[in-house]
């Protein structure tokens, strides 16, 4: 009975129960269902902001990037530009001078002489570029140019330009050192012939005038400094424990005739008003574009120096000098140059004999081409004339210059202003002796119809004496005092054996005083 | 061009050690060398100095300092081989980057440096052989071998009686 009652209780009770624990289930249910939403909402939350952070972090990354990249490249630029900066100097020598002279047609004057700008690069460790452009004289040039129409077409020209003003270009080369004993150098090379010509820089020397051989007639096949277009080798090598021997080998285009002209423009009193050309063929420095003769021209020196201070130089340049519708002919140069030192006291000096081959000959060939030396012709008030000239050829020249130099600084100046300020102050006192031999130097020339009318040529002899003082602060810097005597033959003029002078018929001689500055940095 | 491992070779031939040290220059050091150097002034103070002791077994052959000094442009960098005497033994170029005046890289030129002493004025016209075309570059060899004394002294010779 009690069995009985127990089952029906169970079974009226069962289905509350069942009904109360499928409530209990159900919201069980949706309560993890909000749960899991919620966890998949943070989930994703999560995930959109590792997202945005990881975004975030990219973006940041490349940007760092960017600026390290930018950083790279600038310090490269700045690399390359340092670089270039360090291994190229920019430097300059210069010279200006005050002098006085007994000649009636020469002012007592300051004369800017030259400004020259170096540059040399060392490229690599055996590349190098060197270059000198000079200013001489040099104030002003400039050209105006204007193409205009009215009433036709009109082309209107000026040159503006200051007294004897120059630019030019004393050296461009590139340099290979492939060994000490042999290096190549291609560009515009400065010609060995001698020892002024490649040791020219004005700073260098003791005296305010360079030397006759080499600047003042020239003996040299042209005037110093003297550059010529071509390539070659150079090098030294060591000859037992102190002794040294240099060289220089090239193969340039070569000193040839050129032309000059020279426009005058003069009104006379009393008489027409003149208009003059001259055309001047005189040997210059070869040309730097194409060449105007087939043949080349070699140019070496060979120096020994048995030890430091003492050296002993030959050279010789040969090479055609007429342009190609002349006759062929050549010229020859040598040159003995040297320096001796003994303690403060030193003597260096140059000899320099030069022949040119075939004077007659080119005359005569000028004659031919230019047909006459002179013509004139009078348009109503303007007369007209044109002259063809060929200077500064004699057959040969030969000459030299020695100086003789004594260094000193007394110790009392090193208390005074000359000396107080400087490290190594210097006195230097030059007697400088030079001398010009002139074989058969063209003194009047005139052709006509391809024959030559007169040719006259004359021996001459030029001499000076220069005695000289100059005070160097620093090695770099000269400042200079000399006393010039220099004398041709009698009766004759100087200015027609020299090219810096300007004297009239019978002024054979001169006392000049010059006071210079030599500088470079 | 002479390299740094071989330069103090080029002026103590005879060792057969060299103990290499870097000298960090200072306020301190800088004066001490001008002193050293009297009225010669050097145209560039370097950050340090390498310098070497030369030894042949334990016995000290001498000191060794690598120096710079402008010429006309640029700087010269060469080594000067200092006895413990004080005197210059030897000094050898290591690189010359001036365009002209590389003739002051001869041994006939450097070998005049010898037995030189900071009491010497080191100066072309005075007691060295000037080199024509060059003097810049002259100049600056006498006040690197100065220097060079001067440094060795105040570092290695400093306390030392002086012979």
């Amino acid at each position: 009975m009690k069995t009985v009652i127990v089952i029906l209780s169970s079974l009226l009770i069962l289905p509350g129960v069942c009904s109360a624990q499928e409530t209990d289930l159900a919201a069980e249910v949706r309560e993890l269902r909000a749960k899991l939403e919620r966890l998949e909402k943070k989930m994703a939350d999560e995930e959109s902001q590792k997202m945005k952070r990881a975004e975030v972090e990219r973006a940041a990354i490349t940007e760092q990037v960017k600026k390290d990249v930018m950083t790279d490249v600038t310090a490269k630029g700045q690399s390359y530009f340092g670089k270039l900066i360090e291994q190229t100097k920019v430097g300059a020598y210069g010279s200006m001078r005050y002098g006085t002279s007994s000649l009636d047609e020469l002012h007592n004057s300051f004369t800017f002489r030259r400004f020259v700008l170096t540059v040399d690069s060392n490229i690599t460790d055996r590349l190098k570029g060197n270059l000198e452009l000079e200013f001489e004289r040099f104030t002003e040039l400039e050209v105006e140019k204007r193409l205009f129409a009215s009433r036709g077409v009109g082309l209107q020209q000026a040159i503006e330009a200051t007294d004897h003003s120059e630019i030019s270009l004393e050296q461009a080369w590139m340099q290979y050192d492939i060994a000490d004993w042999l290096k190549f150098r291609a560009g515009a090379v400065l010609v060995p012939l001698g020892r002024f010509n490649i040791n020219h820089d004005d700073n260098r020397w003791d005296l305010p005038r360079r030397s006759l051989i080499d600047r003042g007639v020239p003996v040299l096949p042209t005037t110093a400094a003297w550059p010529e277009l071509g390539a070659g080798f150079l090098g030294d090598f060591s000859v037992g424990n102190t002794g040294k021997i240099n060289y220089q080998f090239y193969v340039v285009n070569g000193v040839t005739l050129d032309a000059e002209l020279e426009q005058i423009s003069q009104t006379r009193a009393g008489d027409t008003t003149k208009f003059a050309q001259e055309v001047e063929l005189r040997p210059s420095r070869g040309t730097f574009a194409d060449d105007v003769k087939s043949g080349k021209a070699l140019a070496t020196r060979w120096a020994y120096s048995p030890w430091l201070g003492d050296e002993l130089g030959l050279s010789f340049y040969w090479g055609r000098y007429t342009p190609d519708f002349l006759p062929n002919r050549s010229v020859l140069s040598f040159a003995v140059d040297g320096k001796k030192t003994w303690g403060n006291f030193e003597i260096e000096g140059q000899y320099v004999h030069t022949r040119w081959s075939g004077v007659r000959d080119v005359a005569l060939g000028f004659a031919r081409k230019a047909i006459t030396s002179e013509s004139e012709a009078e348009i109503g008030d303007v007369e007209t004339e044109v002259e063809f000239e060929l200077a500064n050829l004699a057959t040969s020249k030969q000459g030299y210059w020695v100086d003789f130099r004594y260094r000193f600084w007394p110790e009392f100046l090193g208390k005074t202003i000359l000396g107080k300020h400087f490290a190594n102050p210097q006195l230097i006192a030059t007697l400088r002796l030079e001398q010009v031999w002139f074989n058969q130097l063209i003194k009047e020339m005139t052709f006509s119809s391809t024959s030559l009318t007169q040719f006259d040529r004359e021996n001459r002899l030029l001499n000076r004496m220069t005695l000289g003082l100059t005070y160097r602060p620093i090695p770099l810097v000269a400042l200079q005092l000399a006393y010039e005597y220099t004398r041709t033959n009698q009766g004759k003029s100087l200015s027609s054996v020299t090219n810096f002078l300007t004297s009239k018929d019978r002024e054979y001689f001169q006392h000049a005083v010059l006071m210079g500055l030599a500088f470079g940095f | 061009m002479l390299k740094e491992d071989e330069a103090p070779k080029a002026v103590f031939p005879d060792a057969d050690s060299f103990e290499r040290k870097v000298v960090r220059s200072n306020e301190e050091i800088k004066a001490k060398i001008q002193q050293r150097m009297g009225k010669t002034t050097t145209s560039l103070w370097e950050d340090s100095y390498v310098t070497f002791i030369a030894k042949k077994g334990e016995t000290i052959l001498g000191y060794a300092a690598i120096v710079e000094e402008i010429g006309k442009h640029r700087p010269i960098t060469f080594i000067v081989g200092i006895g413990p005497d004080r005197k210059i033994k030897d000094a050898a170029l290591m690189v010359y980057r001036e365009a002209y005046g590389g003739e002051v890289r001869d041994r006939r030129f450097l070998q005049q440096y010898k037995g030189k002493t900071l009491k010497d004025p080191l100066l072309p016209y005075r007691d060295i052989q000037n080199i024509s075309g060059a003097t810049m570059s002259v100049e600056a060899i006498g006040r690197g071998s100065k220097k060079a004394l001067a440094l060795i002294e105040t570092v290695y010779l400093e306390g030392t009686e002086r012979k």
